[in-house]
C-alpha cells in the first residue's frame, strides 16, 4: 500500500517562508507541484504517483553552448540538481553525491544523465558552467540561463530560489531547493529526492523507483 | 642606510616573534584547516576548521583574512524545509575549554574572490584574529572532497 498525500510535504512550508521573502528579486515558484501526490513510504519515498507531471518542450543551452531540450532528456533517466557555483558548500557537496551515484549507476544503465542547473545565469556563465560540470565528471550536464526562459525545467518543476542582497554586492547569496529531481525516460517528472543526500540511499531510491515504473509501463 | 636595514630586520624579527608568542599564549589552537579543491573558475572558496580553546575565558573568533582573497567570511549553511541557504555571521564563539568544528554542510569559511586558482598541495596562510586582539597564523591544505557529509 502506498502512503499519498494531497500535497508536497515540501512546498508548503517553502512556499509560506518564499512569499515572506518574495519582497526582493529573482523569486519563482510554481504551483503546479504541489497537484502531484507524493508517496511517502519507505521503499518508494520520493515517487510522484499516480499522475507524474509530464515535462513539455523547453529549450536551454548547455554547458558548451549547444541547444539542449525535451529530446535530450527523453529516453534518459535525468536527475536534476539546481545550484550555483557561488555557493561552496551544499553545492559542491551534492555534486560530489551525484558524481558517486553516476559512476555507480553507469556501470549497470547506459541512460543515466546528471544535469546542473544554475538558478544564478547572471554570473554563471558558458564558460564557468562548462569548468563547473567538468570538475566533477566529465559527462555531466549544466544548464545555463535556464530559469528566466519560458517552459524552463526550473519553472516547470518549480524551483523555489531567491537573491539574497543582490543589489548591494556582487557576492550575493541564492537561496535554493536542495532537493534532486528525477524525470523518467518519458519525460515525466517521477521523483524528488530530499536532503540529506548520500549516494547509497539515491541508489537504492532510484532502483526501486525504476522498479516499480518498469512493472507499471 | 645598513642601520635602517638593522632596524628593519630586528622590527621583522620582532614582530614574528610576537605571533608566535601570541599563538603560544592564547590559549586557542587552530587545526583541520582545509580548503576544498574546487573548478579553477569558481569565485567563492570554502574551508573548514576545527578550534579549540583550552583557556577558562570564552573566545570570539571576529575575522579571517588573507591576502590571497578578497575577504572572507564566517557562514552557516541551512537546509530547511528542503531549501538550501546561508547566513553569515560576524562572530564565532567558543566557550571556555571548548572545542568548534567547521564541517561541510554546516559553519564554514567563504574565501571569496581567489587571486589565483589553488589546486591540491597548496598551503596558503589564513590570519584568525580575535576579539581580545590575538591573531593566529595557520596553514591552510588544499584538499580533494568526500562525498561524506562529515
Amino acid at each position: 500500500m502506498l502512503t499519498k498525500l494531497s500535497n508536497s510535504k515540501f512546498l508548503i512550508p517553502a512556499m509560506v517562508a518564499l512569499i515572506i521573502l518574495a519582497a526582493g528579486t529573482g523569486f519563482y515558484i510554481s504551483l503546479k507541484q504541489s497537484q502531484n501526490q507524493l508517496v511517502q513510504n519507505n521503499e518508494l519515498r520520493g515517487l510522484f504517483w499516480p499522475n507524474p507531471k509530464q515535462i513539455k518542450d523547453f529549450s536551454a543551452k548547455d554547458h558548451n553552448g549547444n541547444a539542449f531540450e525535451l529530446s535530450n532528456i527523453s529516453g534518459k533517466w535525468s536527475f536534476i540538481f539546481f545550484g550555483y557555483t557561488n555557493c561552496p558548500d551544499i553545492c559542491p557537496i551534492t555534486m560530489s553525491v551525484m558524481a558517486n551515484v553516476y559512476q555507480h549507476l553507469a556501470n549497470y544503465y547506459e541512460n543515466i544523465q546528471i544535469i546542473f542547473v544554475t538558478v544564478d545565469p547572471e554570473r554563471d556563465t558558458t564558460e564557468k558552467l562548462s569548468s563547473y560540470i567538468s570538475f566533477f565528471d566529465q559527462d555531466f550536464v549544466g544548464l545555463s540561463g535556464e530559469p528566466t526562459i519560458e517552459n524552463s525545467l526550473t519553472r516547470q518543476i518549480g524551483i523555489p530560489y531567491y537573491y539574497n542582497m543582490k543589489k548591494e554586492n556582487n557576492n550575493y547569496l541564492v537561496d535554493h531547493s536542495a532537493s534532486i529531481f528525477v524525470i523518467d525516460p518519458k519525460t515525466r517528472l517521477i521523483a524528488k529526492l530530499s536532503p540529506p543526500h548520500q549516494p547509497e540511499k539515491i541508489i537504492e531510491q532510484f532502483k526501486n523507483i525504476k522498479r516499480f515504473i518498469d512493472e507499471k509501463d | 642606510m645598513k642601520k635602517i636595514n638593522g632596524l628593519i630586520f630586528i622590527f621583522i624579527i620582532f614582530l614574528n616573534a610576537s605571533i608566535v608568542l601570541a599563538e603560544d599564549i592564547s590559549g586557542i589552537d587552530i587545526s583541520h584547516l582545509w580548503i576544498s579543491e574546487a573548478p579553477p573558475t569558481v569565485s567563492v572558496l570554502v574551508a573548514y576548521v576545527t578550534l579549540k580553546n583550552n583557556t577558562t575565558k570564552t573566545a570570539s573568533l571576529v575575522s579571517v583574512s588573507s591576502p590571497l582573497f578578497s575577504s572572507i567570511e564566517i557562514h552557516r549553511s541551512i537546509v530547511k524545509d528542503e531549501v538550501a541557504s546561508m547566513e553569515r555571521h560576524l562572530s564565532l564563539t567558543i566557550p571556555a575549554k571548548s572545542t568548534i568544528k567547521l564541517l561541510p554542510g554546516d559553519y564554514h569559511l567563504m574565501l571569496f574572490n581567489p587571486k589565483t586558482p589553488l589546486e591540491i598541495g597548496d598551503k596558503p596562510t589564513l590570519t584568525f584574529t580575535f576579539s581580545n586582539g590575538v591573531k593566529i597564523l595557520v596553514k591552510a591544505q588544499v584538499k580533494k572532497r568526500k562525498y561524506r557529509k562529515h
